[in-house]
């Protein structure tokens, strides 16, 4: 059975009544290997399905799920739905859900990969060992994960929706700690295993775990930075959250509340969710089955646009742009899951670094948490990579800092960027595998403010 | 179920040097308001197989759905190939002796949250919501309340069997406040959206989030217009619950023995903590007592039996200020020459697989008395209460940690109200400047629903016991 046919059951199951229902299935084939100190660790292989229903009363909108899938279970779940959403209409009236979207046709997208759906663990074995082998002859020890997915979303609504989409994902890191405790890191994601080379990637990480000198420490301040698309990725995941988001937005939680069409970063940025772009993790649709448009969320520099769903969408006096991350509306709001920032004319990071004379140059961050979210201001610590600048070249390792700044200041603060952006990714996976990430290259900013 | 185990148990035994099989049921009820409407009312149930094996020294995890004995069997031999795909681990030993886990176990609960009816759970929510409201500049009012259900019956290959029922309840207001280029938040009892324990219903409909919530929006409000906390090095006196996460993130997740011997390395991070570290490593002061009790009534990392079969107990990690232990598994124990395992193997649901966790990281209770006690012997400082943002270093070691809101200490009193505190520090000698820490009337279990660890990413539920305490010398206002 399709994972759609399984979503027209489980929409039969609900009654429809006077507000509608929507069944979401998804099913998830997973394999995760991870290691450690060049040998492995631990893995896992996941085989499930999530059947979600939705269902509308007084235009309350009612939820439950279930991974089980034969007829029982489905109308159990209908039932519990529709016990929430009348629950929810007793206790506070009815409500103004605007009903669930009408269909629209979803753009082919180009998400699937059969080899990878294989999810071969011999070949993520073959990975481990290329990895163990690098690191050996740069006497370094090999750590991370290495993992593939086969996860197929179908929903069918009452409203006539009937989509469906199959989307596979391969994802390879590989830290490498030297003996004094140095590390490095270098990432790879995509569709497809054939994104993966971990003997490059093994490379490109001993190389900065043994990158010669001591580490210096540098004392707190504002320096010029290089960051690295892993770390500009990160930062740009932090403003998806809280400021691209139409429900922030509509509550003035926003940094872009108020602010849309106002200067916010400099004329470098070009940002825009482009869930269709090569590079990206591609989605047809979002949680609501609505087609997942282009959208520009920053033009040279400007504020143009927030993400919408139907929820925030009509809050807004707006449509919804196709980022719901659940039907009838999500307590977290609607989020970009795949940014694209344009690149600049620099050929590569060492291009960027040239027109530094004393700075700073950052491969990823870590622990990255808001501190005033309507200042995007954020904190966090470089890792695995951060090195000193110095009259144009990365000269030396630094002991790893704390940065407490604004993620649009930054933003604000860019000079310019590299030419040729890459798909970062986390590949942390909690929940129901979805995979994303940001396609962003290299980017130097005039300054960052390093706290400790 | 536990005979189907047993006997899928013994079909492993022959092909794996170890194998262990969980069938987890769990079910989830989850509600929310939102500015007086009610934003969010579901339920979400799952079940399914985990099982492990180790072979040659490598492990294989798989996880497959449903209570059916093809499925299992199927997890099973998908966790064999997985194992034997992988390069083998040269020198790798056996795991620590355990005495095989037998019986049952479950949460003591007085009222079962789910037989509740929604309506009461939504009329309760309503008011608090309601009551945070009236002043326009509080934008954003929520209310939160959830249940968790979990049945567990675990078996091994060495003879284990034993089954678990874990039932969690809790919740939480918070109002924001907001003007053209701020946003203040406050929230009851804690932050991180709720609180929750291991408990029936009685926990949330006694949490009064009714009662505090008029507090709350007024505080929320109160935050827009108060002065900056000021920054310098100053005495700082933690609320409980910023003392249960500065626990959680500085002591809790370095004394994780994977993170030790560098098997996390490459995502949760390493720790300043080294094995030889153990009985010799001054990590704070005299004052500083920490045990991981895995018997903590009402705390969410409490249970039966760990999830390799290892009963639940309790352990010094810290003692007047000297580091005692790690929290382990048997794997890791047996590794650095335990003789047992810390009972610390904890996995989010049965699609994902054990791995070591906290399990209630306790601050045990000093003799400073009374909060106002506390105060009342503080010259000078700030006290902060409830947890804004948190940031950690991959060895946690520097951290830094916002606060909604913090109070001035003059002479002993508490005195005004001051918006953005923040303080940072290094884990050891923060700890070693703790001075003072409030009676055990002070002293609750804090619990945390969104603890990230491991790949793919497990969201682990885990308690704090914790009263306030004081810590002199402090880096204040570096955000």
């Amino acid at each position: 059975m399709t994972a759609l046919e399984l979503a027209e059951r489980a929409l039969a199951a609900a009654r429809a009544g006077d507000g509608g229902a929507l069944a979401t299935v998804t099913t998830e084939r997973s394999l995760m290997l991870r290691y450690a100190r060049s040998r492995p660790t631990q893995s896992t292989a996941v085989d499930d399905l999530t059947v979600e229903i939705a269902v509308v009363r007084a235009g309350r909108v009612g939820k439950a799920s279930t991974n089980a899938s034969d007829d029982d279970s489905l109308a159990r779940c209908a039932r519990e739905a529709e016990a929430a959403a009348v629950a929810m209409a007793r206790s506070a009236g009815e409500d103004g859900y605007p009903g669930f979207p009408e269909p629209r046709p979803v753009p082919a997208c180009d998400t699937f990969d059969a080899g990878t759906a294989e999810l071969d663990a011999a070949k993520g074995g073959a990975a481990l060992a290329q990895a163990f082998e690098v690191a050996e002859r740069h006497g370094v020890e090999a750590h991370g994960t290495w993992t593939v997915g086969d996860v197929e979303t179908a929903i069918a609504s009452s409203s006539g929706m009937a989509v469906s989409e199959r989307a596979t994902d391969a994802f390879m890191k590989v830290v490498c700690i030297a003996t004094d405790g140095r590390s490095g890191y270098a990432t790879a994601a995509g569709k497809a295993l054939g994104a993966i080379d971990p003997a490059a990637l093994a490379e490109r990480s001993a190389a900065k775990a043994t990158f010669s000198g001591e580490p210096v420490d540098l004392p707190p301040g504002e320096y010029p930075v290089v960051l690295e698309p892993a770390a500009v990725g990160e930062l740009l995941a932090m403003l998806a959250w809280q400021t691209f988001n139409g429900l922030a937005y509509v509550e003035d939680r926003s940094a872009f509340s108020g602010r849309l069409g106002q200067r916010l970063a400099s004329p470098a940025i070009n940002l825009s969710d482009s869930p269709r772009f090569p590079r990206t993790f591609q989605h047809g649709f979002d949680a609501e089955g609505v087609p997942k448009l282009p959208l520009p969320l920053i033009q040279d520099g400007v504020a143009m646009n927030v993400v919408h769903d139907t929820v925030t969408g009509a809050l807004a006096g707006a449509a919804s742009t196709g980022h719901a991350t659940a039907p009838g509306g999500s307590t977290y709001g609607p989020i970009a899951t795949n940014l694209v920032l344009v690149g600049g004319g620099a050929s590569d990071a060492a291009e960027l670094c040239r027109h530094i004379e004393r700075g700073v140059y950052v491969t990823r961050l870590w622990y990255v948490n808001p501190v005033r979210p309507k200042e995007t201001l954020l904190t966090g610590v470089t890792r695995d990579g951060t090195f000193l600048i110095e009259d144009g070249e990365v000269t030396r390792p630094l002991v790893d800092m704390r940065f407490t700044d604004s993620a649009l200041g930054l933003l604000e603060r860019t000079q310019a960027l590299g030419s040729a952006p890459v798909l970062t990714s986390d590949g942390e996976f909690y929940g129901r595998r979805f995979a994303t990430g940001a396609v962003c290259p290299p980017l130097r900013a005039a300054s960052m403010r390093f706290t400790g | 179920m536990r005979d189907l185990l047993a006997e899928l148990m013994d079909a492993a035994a022959g092909r794996a040097d170890y194998a262990d099989v969980r069938h987890v049921s769990s079910l989830a009820e989850t509600m929310s308001t939102r500015n007086g409407h009610i934003d969010l009312v579901r339920r979400d149930g799952e079940e399914g197989f985990g099982v492990r094996v180790r072979i040659g020294g490598a492990w294989g995890f798989a996880a497959a759905r449903g209570s059916e004995r093809s499925v299992a069997e199927e997890a099973l031999e998908r966790a064999i190939a997985v194992a034997e795909a992988q390069p083998r681990v040269q020198g790798a030993g056996p795991l620590v002796p355990e005495q095989p886990a037998q019986g049952s176990w479950a949460t003591a609960v007085e009222i079962d949250p789910f037989e509740v009816p929604l309506e009461d759970k939504l009329e309760l929510m309503l008011a608090a919501d309601e009551g945070m409201r009236g002043d326009p500049r509080v934008t954003l009012t929520m209310a939160q309340f959830s249940a968790y259900r979990q049945d567990k019956v675990f078996a091994s290959s060495e003879g284990a069997s034993c089954e678990q029922r874990v039932v969690e309840c809790g919740g939480g207001i918070a109002a924001t406040a907001t003007s053209e280029d701020d946003a203040q938040v406050r929230s009851y009892p804690g932050s991180h959206r709720e609180h929750v324990a291991q408990a029936g219903w009685e926990h949330f409909a006694g949490l009064g989030l009714v009662e505090n919530a008029p507090r709350v929006g007024e505080e929320a409000v109160a935050l827009l217009s108060a002065p900056q906390c000021p920054a310098g090095r100053m005495t700082v006196v933690l609320d409980g619950e910023q003392t249960a996460l500065q626990v959680h993130e500085s002591v809790g997740h370095a004394l994780e023995l994977d993170r030790v011997l560098g098997r996390e390395a490459s995502y949760a991070g390493t720790s300043f903590v080294q094995v030889p570290d153990l009985g010799s490593l001054h990590y704070g002061s005299e004052h500083m007592n920490v045990m991981a009790d895995a018997t903590s009534a009402g705390g969410l990392g409490s249970f039966g039996w760990d999830d390799e079969g290892v009963a639940g107990h309790a352990f010094p990690l810290v003692s007047g200020g000297v580091l005692r232990g790690f929290l382990s598994s048997r794997e890791s124990a047996a590794e650095i020459g335990l003789e047992r395992s810390g009972g610390c193997m904890r996995a989010e649901g049965f699609s994902r697989q054990p791995i070591i966790r906290m399990t209630n990281v306790n601050l045990l209770p000093g003799d400073a008395g009374t909060l106002d006690d506390l105060i009342a012997d503080t010259d000078s400082g700030v006290y902060m209460e409830t947890n804004r943002s948190w940031s950690i270093d991959n060895r946690r070691l520097h951290f830094q940690f916002a606060t909604e809101v913090a109070w001035e200490i003059r002479s002993g009193e508490r005195g005004r109200l001051l918006r953005n505190p923040s303080y940072a520090g290094i884990t050891p000698e923060f700890w070693n400047r703790l001075d003072a820490v409030c009676s055990e009337s002070e002293w609750r279990l804090w619990g945390l629903l969104n603890c990230g660890k491991g790949e793919p990413g497990q969201a682990m539920h885990v308690s704090h016991g914790a009263a306030p305490a004081r810590f002199r010398d402090v880096q204040v206002g570096v955000a």
